[in-house]
């Protein structure tokens, strides 16, 4: 399979010549940029508000006029925020290098042996991507109820990391792909068996791979909702979302507070995202563009 | 033996989680099977299908569904497009600019959902303080409380959501397009929409059917914004055909009925994604 020459970028200036093609670009490059940043503007605003100005019917304004941290605190006061960041962050973190380690042995198996099956596995993954997938939760809701894993860190777990070894797998496998089988021989030559041959030969150029399902799979939990919402009802388990959801219900929302939930669930998947834009833009075209 | 082990977990998700949770689902949607009175399951035939084939709201929904999905991947691909098209040719700090147009991409789509519920609220509202100041509208909307508009903001929601995917994998296409090919049909002559269309589109045709599909059932199965920003209301009318699924398995409690329901119309997507791969000869595009 031959890949996209995305990591090809040459770097050229031009001197700079005034052309109507320019101009049209940098405004929608402007306007692009703007898209983005302005609901998430909106929301720090709002969260920085006080609840007056938040619920002040006769004008809206677009800068805080007494700008305040108090919704923050209070999320970490009366909501206890700090447990349900650290169930968040302990899912994800966990989730994400349980998968890393699984889907590079699935994605090497994917990409390096053909073997009878393979190419089913392959359309059962297809089939699986048009499947409601409420349709397979409610089966599984009750397989889980017989188990006795619901409302249970085990069940959760599980259930997050299944969920992510599909996708990443393929998404490994591509990056495999990438990596010239004669590398390995190499080694095998050189009196490796298979096993060591991917810790030390492979696993140094698969790097930007394990990065980009890290990623995958972080994001994935972090930013989950319905999996914690139909699996636990036990409040000690609940995430960030599952817990800003639950604010929402009550007659009176307080905006302020539910909008600083939002930014703080926003800003690790921003950070890491900013970092590591390059892999996951590479992973998620690795395998998808054919010339 | 070697390869079975390699892909062990792979294999267990796919059938442990995936085949055997259908057959299950199959044999659920002709029982009787309410969660509340376990003690009742008992075989009734095709009596879930019936009666999920006679509720009244079936009509209404699967025309919200297919507007929704209409709209919201048409929406995606023109603003992903544009941006795939905008970045196509590097300019410094172009990564920089990535990482910034790309982030909803990494967002949830609960923060996501959050962030348009209350931008559209119906007193506080950014939306309806921006529309009055440009003097489109007299007096605020309520937006969520009314039946017909309060599926608006999750239009809104999941297109913003969701553009930078189509950017992110057209971009790619783009830049597999040979640099000479432009250049040659520049000195023939080539205006910009020439380019587009006798270039760009073609180059880009298998990777542009493969996501199209792909967004096409994701956007279909999706119903996390619906959940997040309506519940589904003011009465049903802003549901979609799968957060349908979700009310009716987890409001009644009714999972026979709800696999029945989620049976059908995951049968008449397949036929429907069969149909697409037939017509667009898709063993010829991507394999994703």
């Amino acid at each position: 399979m031959t890949n996209a020459p995305t990591a090809y970028r040459p770097r050229y200036r031009r001197k700079f010549k005034w052309k109507w093609g320019e101009f049209g670009r940098v405004c929608a490059l402007v306007f692009y940029v703007l898209l983005v940043i302005a609901p998430i503007y909106w929301m720090f605003v709002t969260s920085v508000k006080t609840y007056g100005e938040i619920t002040d019917v006769s004008r809206v304004t677009y800068w805080a006029k007494n700008f305040t941290w108090d919704n923050y605190a209070h999320l970490f006061d009366t909501v206890e925020f700090g447990k349900y960041m650290k169930n968040s962050l302990l899912y994800a973190l966990v989730t994400a290098a349980s998968v890393v380690v699984i889907t590079m042995l699935s994605g090497y198996g994917m990409s390096r042996y053909s073997f009878r099956g393979k190419g089913f596995m392959m359309g059962m993954w297809m089939v699986a991507q048009m499947i409601p997938g409420i349709l397979c939760t409610i089966p599984m809701y009750v397989i889980y109820s017989r188990l006795g894993l619901i409302n249970t860190r085990t069940g959760l777990f599980f259930m997050f990391i299944t969920g992510q070894i599909p996708f990443c797998t393929i998404t490994m496998r591509a990056f495999f792909d990438r990596i010239p089988v004669s590398l390995e021989e190499a080694a095998f030559v050189d009196g490796c068996n298979r096993v060591q041959a991917i810790f030390k030969i492979v696993l140094p150029v698969l790097l930007p791979g394990m990065a980009a399902v890290f990623v995958f799979a972080f994001t994935a939990v972090w930013n989950d909702l319905m999996t914690c919402v139909i699996y636990t009802s036990k409040s000690s388990l609940w995430t960030i979302n599952v817990t800003l959801k639950s604010m929402i219900g009550r007659v009176n929302v307080e905006w302020g507070l539910l909008m600083a939930g939002g930014i703080i669930a926003l800003l690790p998947t921003i950070v890491v995202f900013a970092f590591v834009q390059r892999y996951v833009v590479d992973g998620l075209t690795a395998g998808s563009v054919k010339e | 033996m070697e390869p079975y082990l390699f892909c062990l977990p792979l294999i267990f998700c796919l059938f442990g989680l995936f085949a055997y949770p259908m057959i299950r689902a199959v044999v659920i949607s002709f029982q009787k099977y309410k969660l509340s009175q376990l003690n009742k399951v008992k075989f009734i035939g095709w009596d879930n299908y019936i009666k999920s084939l006679k509720d009244s709201n079936l009509g209404m929904i699967t025309w919200n569904t297919v507007r929704y999905v209409v709209i919201v991947v048409g929406m995606q691909f023109f603003l992903g497009f544009g941006l795939a098209l905008a970045l196509r040719r590097p300019f410094r700090f172009r990564n920089i600019y990535q990482s910034i147009a790309f982030i909803p991409y990494a967002l949830s789509g609960f923060v996501c959902g959050l962030m348009f519920r209350w931008s559209f609220n119906g007193e506080y509202g950014v939306i309806n303080d921006l529309l009055l100041r440009f003097g489109l509208i007299k007096e605020k909307i309520s937006f969520l409380g009314t039946p017909g508009m309060s599926i608006i903001p999750v239009y809104v929601a999941a297109i913003w959501l969701g553009y930078q995917f189509f950017a992110i994998m057209l971009l790619a296409a783009l830049q597999s397009i040979p640099q000479e090919v432009y250049e040659s049909a520049e000195l023939d002559g080539c205006g910009w929409w020439r380019r587009l269309f006798s270039i760009i589109l073609p180059y880009i045709r298998p990777t542009l059917l493969t996501i199209l599909m792909l967004r096409v059932v994701w956007t279909f199965n999706s119903y996390e914004l619906v959940y997040v920003i309506t519940e589904g209301g003011p009465a049903y009318s802003s549901e979609t055909l799968s957060s349908y699924l979700f009310t009716r398995a987890y409001g009644s409690l009714d999972f026979g009925a709800a696999s029945a329901l989620g049976l059908m119309f995951a049968v008449m997507l397949l036929i429907c994604a069969g149909i697409y791969m037939k017509l667009t000869k898709f063993s010829k595009a991507g394999d994703f």
